[in-house]
């Protein structure tokens, strides 16, 4: 049976606000799935908390709606136990952002296989409308009594710098240029963060349609814009991720979408977890079995001897 | 000596060698078929505070307690005689170096203030209030003390042209001066001192040459000197073979055997050092591999266990109190949503960093209760290494078959005391993984129509979610007020299931006279010192007997409340490692009754032998109802 969107629709009822931007994010999703044609049975939506948090439920395929800004660590858990499958964390920015920001860095560094779809809108929109990791200093949302005092981090530098090797950010009212940025990531070998930026048409007065519409443009369509790292050359290396960071700190009359940055040949975690142990791809700590038929251990009394020889001392009266 | 068997110590500054010396003496003991138990007691600090390894050789028996007074003491420095001069039996022996004798208190740096003035009062009751070596004057004067003085530094000095070792680094021998008197005064042979050089430093060829040499050096010279007046008599043991490890070694060994496959980890002392083993040992060919990975803290270490159990790994993580604490998030998470995931908690002192590297019993209560809401979960506690291998074990099986989060109580006592041991026997050791199916369309992860619902991993012919929100069958949001109640208590209802269904051995333990003049409560590492001290009592006539908690949830109440019914309670004392008596607090929770005696210790150090016995005859006699033991460096 041919897999289409509506495949991967669970058949919740969507209870975002009308308007939301993640209703964008998410059909963007199950275009991406449908195109990549992922068995549901092997993919895995790990949300985080919040209004983005959610998502899991409304698709159909394994759904883990974990902690407020632990999502990449239950992914990471689930991906590292299972390579095989596939693994997508949605989460807003302030789930991984603000109280999830350690687990966002680590990921970078190990370089998993997962992606991150990040529902970039400034706010944190279940609670009320307070100021997000991504709302710019001075700047007042609705719901703010007073104008936002903190700066504003940067999610793609920060991605950068921690080592993801797909960055790019897109936006939820450009459905088909997400989609297929997802699609790329998803197909990435390592870790990948797209940044969505996305209306809160409650809390974010500031950060709207309107706002987006006239500022965004896409990186790719100008003419010259390469953002993959395409040998193992450190200097290519450092000037693609110069230029990508140059550009992510273009916030003002003109705000890019696109891929900032692609790199596929730096070594994945899984790739370095089977340099020390051969099998691990094939026999993954999820897929092994632990127990012989008959219940017992693997590791019978004389393996467990052999095998901790270091910590048994045959006393001299065994050797007489 | 005591009972036949010898009680020693030896102090030095923290990364002076003394727990490879512990680890050589322990196996060269072990090897001339003596069973040992050593502790080692230290400060969070790599390199300069006071540290010291307290043992316990028994021809006769596998000690699992510690007791003073101790009949050796190998001093590394003039701060151990100082701190350790009155934990010293009369008759005994102290080995020091001849160069620190003119060391006076107040110039030593590593000393903390506060203990620094608590012994100069002492020393000034008995009269001392220069240096070291007037202290070991008077001890051998009025204590019948001998004193074993060694010139470390010409030791030292001989090594370094024997073997052209540029003195700077021959100063780490200087641990090896000890083990050669120790070796001299017990009469340990050369071929066993031999073994415990090898099996510390494999095929480090030179090294061991070197230590050899020294060591038999100094053995010969003392006992030629002082003969082998602490002579330990043959080894009634007869144990062909011996396993020799510390708790975290005991406990990663049985995470190996129960087919742990996942385990994440931050690290913390005295937890770390489980994974550290692990780390070595992960990788066992055609039988399997575990993955360990350090995460970037403990909510990730949690998190990313929960992660790898759904998607069908024997997952865990270990950790103490601090991390402990900030993976109750993740606690909960897995008890809403029916996650098998073990907890291995070393407990140490706190609250906040509280005494790190000292051993507690302060975090009952809170494993008990730590979250916020109510969920089904165990806590499984042991009393001894050989306890803590196979309850290790059982914790997968626990959580597998229930489906529950396990935590697997322990404690530094046990982390970092390195014994002698049977071999594990693994002929009857079982594998449980609980029922276990392959989904199929319309699986349902949490299905009412059984209380514990046969799981499908993430990964299999299944699709299922799961979420920290109260939910349905399939796993969604749902906040209907009758379902709520029904899904909520088949959560709950697993307590009792677990409560008829765990075989009592795994949640109770009694050991004694039939029908005790007395009964001690205890659980983790006092069991042993309270088994030793009833023993110590039965020479005064009184037959005692005690109760040893292992499981607190689901608590084994019927049983408990049996035994106590038993009992005259003015004669029952429950002794553990609080202030709060949490384990009293407990009992009386889930039975009803109070237990108002109670022999407590809370300053991070064991509980010993000799000062439990005193404490339970002041109860007894009806001189105090509850007594704080301090005793300890």
């Amino acid at each position: 049976m041919a897999r289409n969107p509506s495949t991967y629709r669970s058949g919740l009822w969507l209870d975002w606000c009308p308007g939301c931007g993640n209703f964008g994010i998410i059909t963007a999703v199950y275009k991406a799935f449908a195109e990549l044609d992922l068995d549901p049975s092997k993919t895995v939506v790990v949300g985080g908390i919040g209004c983005s948090g959610k998502t899991p439920h409304f698709i159909n395929v394994n759904g883990v709606h974990s902690l407020h800004g632990r999502a990449i660590p239950f992914a990471t858990g689930i991906k590292l136990a299972n390579p095989e499958l596939t693994v997508v964390v949605n989460g807003g920015d302030g789930d991984i952002l603000g109280i999830g920001m350690g687990h966002f860095i680590a990921l970078g560094r190990r370089n998993v296989d997962i992606t991150v779809i990040m529902h970039d809108n400034g706010v944190y929109g279940l609670t009320k409308g307070q100021a997000a990791p991504t709302l710019k200093r001075g700047i007042k949302t609705k719901a703010l009594s007073k104008p936002n005092i903190q700066d504003a981090i940067n999610p793609i530098a920060i991605a950068l710098s921690a080592g993801y090797t797909f960055v790019a950010r897109g936006y939820s009212l450009n459905i088909d240029h997400l989609k297929e940025l997802i699609k790329q990531a998803i197909s990435h070998k390592g870790a990948s963060f797209i940044d969505v930026l996305q209306p809160c048409v409650v809390y974010n007065n500031i950060y709207t349609r309107e706002f987006y519409s006239e500022r965004i443009y896409v990186l790719d369509e100008e003419g010259g814009w390469d953002p993959e790292v395409k040998s193992d050359s450190v200097d290519e290396m450092m000037q693609k991720i110069d230029q990508a960071w140059r550009r992510s700190l273009e916030w003002g009359d003109k705000i890019p979408i696109g891929i900032f940055y692609k790199n596929s040949s730096y070594s994945t975690f899984e790739e370095r977890l089977s340099v020390e142990i051969p099998t691990y791809l094939e026999k993954p700590p999820a897929k092994q079995v632990i127990a012989t038929a008959e219940g017992r251990p693997i590791f019978t009394t004389d393996a467990f001897r052999e095998f901790f020889s270091k910590y048994i001392i045959q006393t001299k009266n065994s050797r007489g | 000596m005591n009972e036949d068997e010898l009680i020693l110590m030896i102090g030095g500054p923290q990364g002076s060698g003394l727990e490879t010396t512990a680890q050589i003496l322990t196996s060269s003991l072990a090897y001339s078929g003596y069973g040992v138990i050593s502790d080692r007691e230290y400060y969070s600090n790599i390199t300069g505070r006071h540290s010291y390894i307290h043992m316990n050789v028994s021809p006769h028996r596998i000690p699992l307690d510690l007791t003073y007074p101790v009949q050796l003491l190998g001093a590394m420095d003039a701060e151990t005689i100082f701190t350790h001069y009155d934990d010293l039996d009369k008759g005994g022996f102290m080995i020091y170096d001849k160069g620190v004798s003119g060391r006076k208190l107040d110039s030593i740096v590593s000393m903390p203030p506060i203990t620094k003035d608590r012994i100069r009062k002492k020393l000034e009751e008995i009269g001392i209030d220069k240096d070291a070596g007037s202290l070991v004057n008077y001890l051998v004067r009025d204590r019948d003390i001998t004193a074993v003085e060694l010139d470390f530094r010409s030791y030292l000095r001989d090594i370094s042209d024997k073997f052209g070792i540029v003195s700077t680094q021959a100063t780490r021998y200087t641990s090896s001066i000890l083990v050669g008197a120790l070796a001299g005064l017990i009469d340990i042979e050369g071929d066993a001192i031999e073994y415990g050089l090898r099996r510390r430093f494999g095929s480090r060829e030179k090294l061991i040459k070197h230590n050899i040499y020294l060591i038999e050096k100094v053995s010969k010279e003392v006992n030629e000197e002082y003969g082998t007046p602490m002579k330990l008599p043959p080894s009634k043991l007869e144990l062909g073979e011996l396993l020799v490890a510390s708790g975290n070694d005991i406990v990663a060994m049985a995470k190996v055997v129960a087919g742990l496959r996942y385990q994440s980890y931050y690290p913390i002392t005295p937890a770390a050092d489980e994974s550290f083993f692990l780390e070595t040992y992960n990788n066992f060919g055609d039988k399997g591999s575990i993955l360990i990975i350090q995460t970037e803290d403990e909510l990730a270490a949690i998190n990313s266990a929960i992660g790898a159990a759904l998607a069908g790994a024997r997952s865990a993580t270990a950790t103490s109190g601090p991390g402990f604490s900030l993976m109750v998030e993740g606690l909960g998470w897995a008890g809403i949503n029916e996650v098998p995931i073990v907890i291995t908690y070393y407990q140490r002192g706190g609250p906040a960093t509280g005494l790190p590297t000292r051993g507690a019993q302060s975090d009952l209560m809170y494993s008990l209760f730590a979250s916020h809401g109510e969920f089904a979960r165990i806590v499984l506690t042991s009393g001894d290494h050989i306890e803590a291998f196979y309850d290790a074990i059982e914790a997968f099986n626990l959580a597998e078959k229930y489906q529950v989060p396990v935590i697997h109580l322990l404690d530094k006592f046990l982390a970092n005391s390195i014994v002698t041991m049977d071999i594990p026997d693994l002929s009857s050791v079982k594998i449980d993984r609980g029922e276990i199916v392959d989904g199929g369309p319309g699986y349902k992860r949490f299905d009412l129509s059984k209380t514990i619902s046969p799981r499908a991993f993430i990964g299999s012919n299944a699709v299922m979610w799961y979420t920290g929100s109260e939910h349905d069958e399939y796993g969604h949001t749902n906040e209907d007020p009758i379902f709520t109640a029904r899904m909520y208590e088949k959560r709950m209802e697993k307590l009792e299931i677990m409560d008829k269904e765990i075989p009592l051995d795994l949640r109770a333990r009694y050991y004694g006279d039939e029908n005790p003049d007395y009964l001690l409560i205890g659980w983790g590492f006092v069991k042993n010192t309270c088994l030793k001290a009833i023993e110590k009592l039965e020479g005064n006539g009184l037959k005692g007997g005690y109760l040893h908690l292992r499981m607190f949830m689901p608590f084994p109440a019927n049983y408990v409340e049996e035994m106590l019914g038993k009992m005259d309670m003015n004669r029952v004392i429950v002794v553990e490692h609080d202030y709060m008596v949490q384990s009293a607090l407990a009992i009386s929770l889930f039975t009803g009754i109070r237990v108002k005696n109670s022999i407590v210790k809370y300053n991070g150090r064991p509980i010993y032998v000799h000062e439990l016995t005193e404490a339970i005859e002041k109860v007894l006699s009806g001189e105090a109802n509850r007594v704080v033991l301090t005793y300890g460096a």
